[in-house]
């Protein structure tokens, strides 16, 4: 069963002593760059990155010195072993009682197996203490994360991603950006003759925006774009759309479908398209949902990525208020996470499909979002949504509802999907993934594969009428 | 298949005028309505029926009703959500007062994935524009027997009584959107609180969803009752705010619930605080509405 911020590393032997050979002396204490913080923050938290990058085991103590550290936290990984099925229950527990405080890297399995348990720093104390109240030996595995990098860091990463596999990813749990982007790699290496990785622009605090490209060949071949994580709390969206990337390579040659399409056509697919945004629903704040923006004299952070696109911009549904959930930002194409796409999807001039996954709400939508008018196919689009909803109703019985934004969800103004039809892509839908409300942004990992398994049908469908629909 | 929830309004092939325009001819009979403004009708008069009721008004509007509901039934081993809205008719007056005529069914809020609906219900609401929350005539039936309910309620309260208070500064559910189970009944009356809260801020164009309880400030169990401090973050959905809510409640089975609480709004440099006092009926029996 796996833990919820389950991914096995596969660490094999502790690896506090070899950090502290020649880890502990090092004391550059730094702030993790590109990581900004408004004045009010307090200076002391934990940033997943570089816990990440610590757990990579070192190949030898010869290595040398890192020069410029990433980024650095005092930080624990205990390492616990659990006498029994109670004890393990008491880690479960923890996990229960400590959300967001406690990162399992190795999560509560089996008595015979060490559970390692990042502990930020501010958290010590408390759970040391429940650790020794309830008699759970441990130790500690890293005692103080010093992450100590220098320009080689890179090649040390690329080398040890490419001894792990994406079989030991695991599809059923919420990632980071890091492990995401680590996994993409991977990925990519794994599957090399039909996917390859794309870099098409830096985000605000300077991460990259990935997108893969999955093609057989061909040049500049009519291209379907699908996008998720636009608003960076949906985190379902972006674990559909890993699952998805993965059953795409899995169902070319298998499925007709998927082979007639990719025989034919190239697929773009942008799992992670607020990178900041996401970064920071891991470290701060999990319910934050625009980019992380920031402008001389004005307090508050973010535009909402998905209301700065140049169709129907600062209508209503938007708000030009910069503290707004909706802040549609100073002018259209003004963030550099839409820029990203907006160039792309310009400069390669023959993407006939445009899909853009969010959530909540179980909808399948086509545009306009900021008008009440049907755009001029609007009948086929609505008898594609419907036959798309069909074919995702019948995996798991979840019933979707269908019709355009503005007459299914509400009247949004500058949206990706306005601007991608405006832009000449006939076939734009919007998806509202699970669920209506019970759990909303934070929809149990459990539900990850049920979610992503009935979206790909809806997607593959969309996907066959592109293609038996060129112009 | 029968799709459920399709919305009324979604137009149909061929139907290509604006929905827009579709009101505008309710809007003509209105002012027409207005010049022979029907005096000694039974109600108030200049009432107009919206000839195509917006599913999504009528799902608010059933929503809002359930809100009264679960808070109104203070069981928060049966707490209902929306399913699908059967019938709706809804009238808009001259003060842009809207009221709802309705009938939807429900769900268990606690069940598991696979259990099915239970409940079917009749509201009427009526969103007025003084006083803020809107009136709620609400029937259900096919629920849980009342004394199962009260059972199960008990055996709810006594795992309530035996967890221990809850560390500082939980969240639940975490970001992974994990329960642990000892935890669940904080959650089910939590939800039972903020039912209070969502009822009181909807309106037919704000809806509310609970989100995660991010802090526990207290967890009393040694009196009779429970004593419940916390703070749960509400999700309006039209504006897509994030509303941090501290709620203070007191519940005993079978007994009506008392609540007060207070809502946080959006900061904005233009406004001077973005607060907005909760119920002046500070934890005084609320018995019949």
């Amino acid at each position: 069963m796996e833990s919820p911020g389950g991914l096995s590393l596969g660490l094999e032997r502790p690896l506090g002593l070899r950090l502290k050979e020649f880890g502990a002396s090092q004391s550059h204490r730094s702030f993790c760059p590109g990581v900004l913080s408004p004045p009010s923050y307090p200076a002391r938290f934990s940033f997943p990155l570089c816990v990440l990058q610590a757990a990579q085991p070192l190949r030898n103590p010869s290595e040398k010195l890192p020069r410029s550290p990433l980024c650095l936290s005092s930080d624990q990984v205990l390492r616990i072993l659990a006498k029994n099925e109670k004890q393990l229950s008491l880690l479960r527990d923890l996990e229960g009682l400590k959300p967001q405080k406690v990162d399992f890297w190795r999560g509560p399995a089996r008595p015979s197996l060490p559970v390692d348990m990042r502990v930020p720093f501010s958290e010590l104390k408390d759970i040391k203490a429940y650790l020794e109240s309830h008699g759970l030996a441990y130790n500690i595995m890293i005692k103080d994360i010093q992450v100590l990098l220098d320009e080689e860091r890179e090649a040390m990463a690329k080398s040890r991603r490419l001894e792990r596999s994406t079989s030991s990813f695991s599809y059923s749990s919420y990632h980071t950006l890091e492990e995401i982007y680590t996994w993409i790699d991977t990925f990519v290496t794994e599957h090399s003759d039909v996917v390859s990785k794309l870099q098409i622009g830096h985000s605000f605090e300077n991460r990259s925006i990935l997108v893969l490209k999955f093609s057989t060949g061909g040049s500049r071949r009519p291209a379907i774009w699908i996008d998720s994580g636009i608003h960076s709390r949906e985190w379902i969206t972006h674990a559909t759309s890993v699952w998805i990337a993965k059953k795409i390579v899995s169902e070319y040659s298998k499925d007709r479908i998927v082979t007639d399409v990719l025989n034919a056509m190239d697929i773009f697919l942008e799992i992670v398209s607020n990178p900041d945004g996401f970064a920071y629903t891991h470290s701060m704040n999990r319910l934050w949902r625009k980019n992380k923006s920031t402008r001389p004299g004005i307090f508050c952070i973010g535009v909402d990525l998905n209301r700065n696109w140049k169709s129907g911009f600062g209508g209503n549904g938007s708000n030009n208020n910069p503290c707004s959930e909706t802040y549609h930002g100073p002018s259209p194409q003004s963030e550099p996470e839409v820029a990203a796409v907006v160039d792309f999807i310009m400069s390669h001039g023959n993407v006939k499909a445009l899909i853009s996954i969010h959530s909540y709400s179980q909808m399948l939508m086509y545009p306009y979002g900021h008008s009440l008018e049907p755009v001029s196919n609007q009948e086929e689009l609505y008898h594609l949504a419907k036959d798309a909803v069909q074919a995702l109703y019948e995996v798991h019985g979840i019933e979707y509802i269908y019709g355009s934004i503005s007459t299914t969800l509400y009247v949004a103004s500058g949206i990706t999907v306005d601007w991608a039809y405006d832009s000449g892509i006939k076939y734009s839908f919007s998806f509202e993934l699970r669920d209506t409300g019970r759990y909303g942004f934070l929809l149990p990992a459990t539900q990850i594969i049920p979610t992503a398994q009935e979206t790909w049908m809806a997607i593959r469908t969309i996907m066959e009428h592109t293609l038996h629909h060129p112009y | 298949m029968q799709l459920r929830r399709q919305p009324l309004s979604a137009p149909r092939p061929g139907d290509t005028r604006p929905a827009a325009q579709r009101l505008a001819v309710p809007l003509l009979l209105l002012l027409a309505l207005q010049g022979a403004a029907a005096s000694g009708g039974p109600e108030d008069s200049g009432w107009l029926q919206d000839a195509e009721p917006s599913s999504r008004l009528l799902s608010q509007a059933a929503r809002a009703a359930l809100h009264f509901f679960n808070f109104r039934a203070a069981s928060p081993s049966a707490l209902q959500v929306l399913a699908n809205v059967l019938d709706g008719r809804s009238w808009v007056n001259q003060k842009k007062e809207y009221k709802f005529d309705l009938v939807f069914t429900t769900e268990f809020y606690s069940a598991e994935e696979g259990e099915k609906r239970l409940g079917k219900c009749s509201a009427q609401v009526f969103f007025r524009n003084e006083k803020p929350r809107p009136a709620v005539n609400v029937t259900c039936t096919q629920l849980v027997k009342k004394e199962r309910r009260q059972e199960e309620d008990y055996q709810l309260y006594k795992l309530m009584k035996q967890l221990k208070s809850p560390l500082n500064a939980v969240s639940i559910p975490d970001s992974h959107g994990y329960i642990a189970p000892s935890l669940r009944p904080i959650w089910d009356l939590a939800f039972l609180g903020s039912s209070y809260v969502m009822w009181q801020k909807s309106t037919p164009f704000l809806h509310y969803y609970m989100s995660q309880i991010s802090s526990v400030k207290q967890w009393k169990t040694n009196d009779d009752a429970i004593d419940f401090d916390y703070t749960v973050l509400l999700h309006e959905f039209s504006t897509q705010e994030i509303i941090p809510c501290r709620i203070h409640l007191v519940w005993y089975p079978s007994k009506p619930l008392k609540v007060k609480y207070h809502c946080q709004e959006r900061q904005t440099p233009e406004e001077a605080s973005g607060t907005e006092e909760g119920s002046a009926v500070a934890l005084t029996e609320l018995s019949n509405f």
